[in-house]
């Protein structure tokens, strides 16, 4: 049943072939309504445009789209060890849970366009800020998935270890983390998506480089095209860093019935 | 009866459950004696509430006695447990979802600190000799209902434990699958020499496997009566249609219709 790494590949092909007919449909009727409508670029500009100033402009949109990218990544990161390590501490502290929930939540719902200003200033104007701004939006979900996910074993597993003498630190990473891992992939994939949003938001707010500057200084000078070809770029971005934690979660857990393939 | 030392003895168990928060205490086990020899196979059958799961779990330290000591070959059961002496198969085969099945089945030795060459070895061993060989790589979503149980009745046997608790390890299969695990149970224990003791609400089942069936009843939990099962071995599901497999199971049947009624 498992080992046909060909096969599986030839499956995902198959599985994304809907969107991309969809995506070159969606592309040819756009251009053909711009251009016949003759719709002005700064309302909607042709994907015809949109491509070209992807590869044109005062500074490569690649550049951008790299820091931009780097900030994220960085940002997922940090911001998910952190999720992870305080998610732990709930899981085995109904205390510390209680008294740190409430923040926790709140923090969360506070909008991130009036935390990044505030972080900003704390973290200097340079990429550490935006990488700050970004792990913070990055730590809640994995935090939360964290924490469930450690208290959603099996009892009678538990037992199983109880009767087989297992240490406490057996039974937290051969059993506890094991079975937490499909929360754990549920609160990483969340946090990357965040994390592509954290760092424009950051680059809003104040920078002289990266797409969410791209896209302000596009927007001051109404440069519809590259305003749209940045936001394709930071689109790719996100999808780029999902499809990345995706394949992890297929490596790590593919004992998992979420990983059975649909036919 | 008495010539062999127990390998297994309860002596004066009380169990009593509950009792805080002003609900009134449910009394599980009351005064329970019982011992077991070395290589017997004895099973525990009641109603519902009559506690015999609950002896077993005091057996395999998982729950502690309100009064009365459990020995095993003179240790604790706390004590047995730490010297993996002591298996136990749930009703609930419990499979780690995230393992294959041979890792499955080593998992205690695992959890001891044997070498992964040796505790393979000796999965592999445990998988032929419950007749699961061929899939030590399946995972073990992969496995009917009667498989995983067999692993882990195998994973059980892994550390090679004085005694083997069994609560209720078929209760949850279709009846073929039942008939066919109840003979190769039995050869097993036959010819690993095993020290069983089997909780079951199967009369039939009970008869066919044991050397003694402890009927047990309810409101409190004690012991009723036991029956010797003169029946001789080595079993075949044959001997269910012998005069005196019926005579057992009558005797049976009416003791434990008894101890309904007769309070």
């Amino acid at each position: 049943m498992a080992n046909r790494p060909a096969s599986s590949l030839g499956a995902a092909l198959a599985s994304a072939l809907p969107a991309v007919v969809t995506t070159i449909v969606l592309v040819v009727v756009w251009e053909i309504l711009v251009t016949v409508t003759e719709t002005p670029a700064y309302i909607i500009p042709a994907p015809s445009r949109i491509w070209e100033a992807l590869f044109t402009g005062n500074s490569s949109l690649s550049y951008h789209t790299m820091l931009t990218g780097f900030e994220s990544l960085a940002g997922f990161v940090i911001g998910s060890a952190l999720g992870a390590m305080l998610g732990i501490v709930f899981a085995y502290s109904r205390f510390v849970a209680r008294s740190l929930m409430p923040y926790v939540i709140a923090s969360n719902t506070i909008p991130v366009v009036a935390v990044a200003p505030i972080i900003m200033l704390w973290f200097g104007a340079g990429i550490g800020s935006k990488v700050a701004v970004t792990a913070f939006l990055s730590f809640f979900p994995l935090a939360l998935n964290m924490m469930k996910g450690l208290q959603s074993y099996d009892r009678t597993v538990m037992e199983v270890f109880h009767v087989a003498a297992a240490t406490p630190l057996q039974r937290f990473f051969k059993m506890r983390v094991p079975s937490a891992m499909p929360y754990i992939f549920v609160g990483l994939k969340l946090n990357v998506t965040f994390s592509v949003i954290g760092a424009i938001v950051a680059e809003f707010v104040q920078a002289d480089r990266g797409l969410g500057f791209v896209i302000m200084t596009a927007y001051r000078t109404l440069n519809m095209p590259r305003l749209w070809a940045a936001m394709l770029a930071s689109a790719l971005l996100g999808i780029l860093l999902f499809v990345l934690v995706a394949a992890a979660e297929r490596l790590v857990i593919p004992w998992h019935s979420s990983m059975r393939e649909v036919k | 009866m008495t010539a062999q030392q127990a390998l297994l003895a309860f002596s004066g168990i009380d169990v009593t459950y509950g009792g805080e928060h002003g609900t009134a205490p449910v009394t599980a086990l009351k005064a329970v004696d019982l011992e077991v020899r070395e290589g017997e196979f004895v099973s525990l059958i009641g109603p519902s509430g009559c506690g015999k799961s609950t002896l077993l779990r005091v057996a395999a330290d998982l729950i502690k006695p309100s009064a009365g000591t459990a020995l095993i070959d003179g240790v604790s059961p706390a004590d047995a447990r730490l010297n993996r002496e002591i298996g136990f198969v749930f009703q609930d085969a419990a499979l780690l979802e995230w393992r294959r099945i041979l890792a499955n089945v080593a998992l205690p030795l695992e959890l001891q600190g044997v070498p992964k060459e040796k505790r393979l070895a000796r999965a592999r061993e445990l998988l032929a000799l419950v007749g699961i060989g061929e899939f030590e790589n399946a995972w073990p979503r992969q496995l009917s209902g009667g498989m995983r149980q067999r692993a882990a009745i195998a994973r059980a046997m892994s550390t090679r434990p004085r005694v083997m608790m069994m609560d209720e390890p078929f209760g949850a299969l279709d009846q073929i699958t039942r008939d066919r695990l109840n003979l190769e149970l039995s050869r097993i224990v036959e010819k690993e020499r095993m020290t069983v003791v089997f909780v079951t609400h199967s009369i039939h089942e009970a008869v066919f496997l044991s050397d003694r069936v402890v009927v047990m009843s309810p409101r409190p939990g004690r012991i009723r009566e036991v029956i010797d099962v003169d029946l001789p071995r080595p079993r075949e599901l044959t001997v269910r249609d012998t005069p005196r497999f019926t005579e057992l199971c009558r005797l049976g049947e009416r003791l434990l219709e008894e101890g309904f009624h007769g309070e």
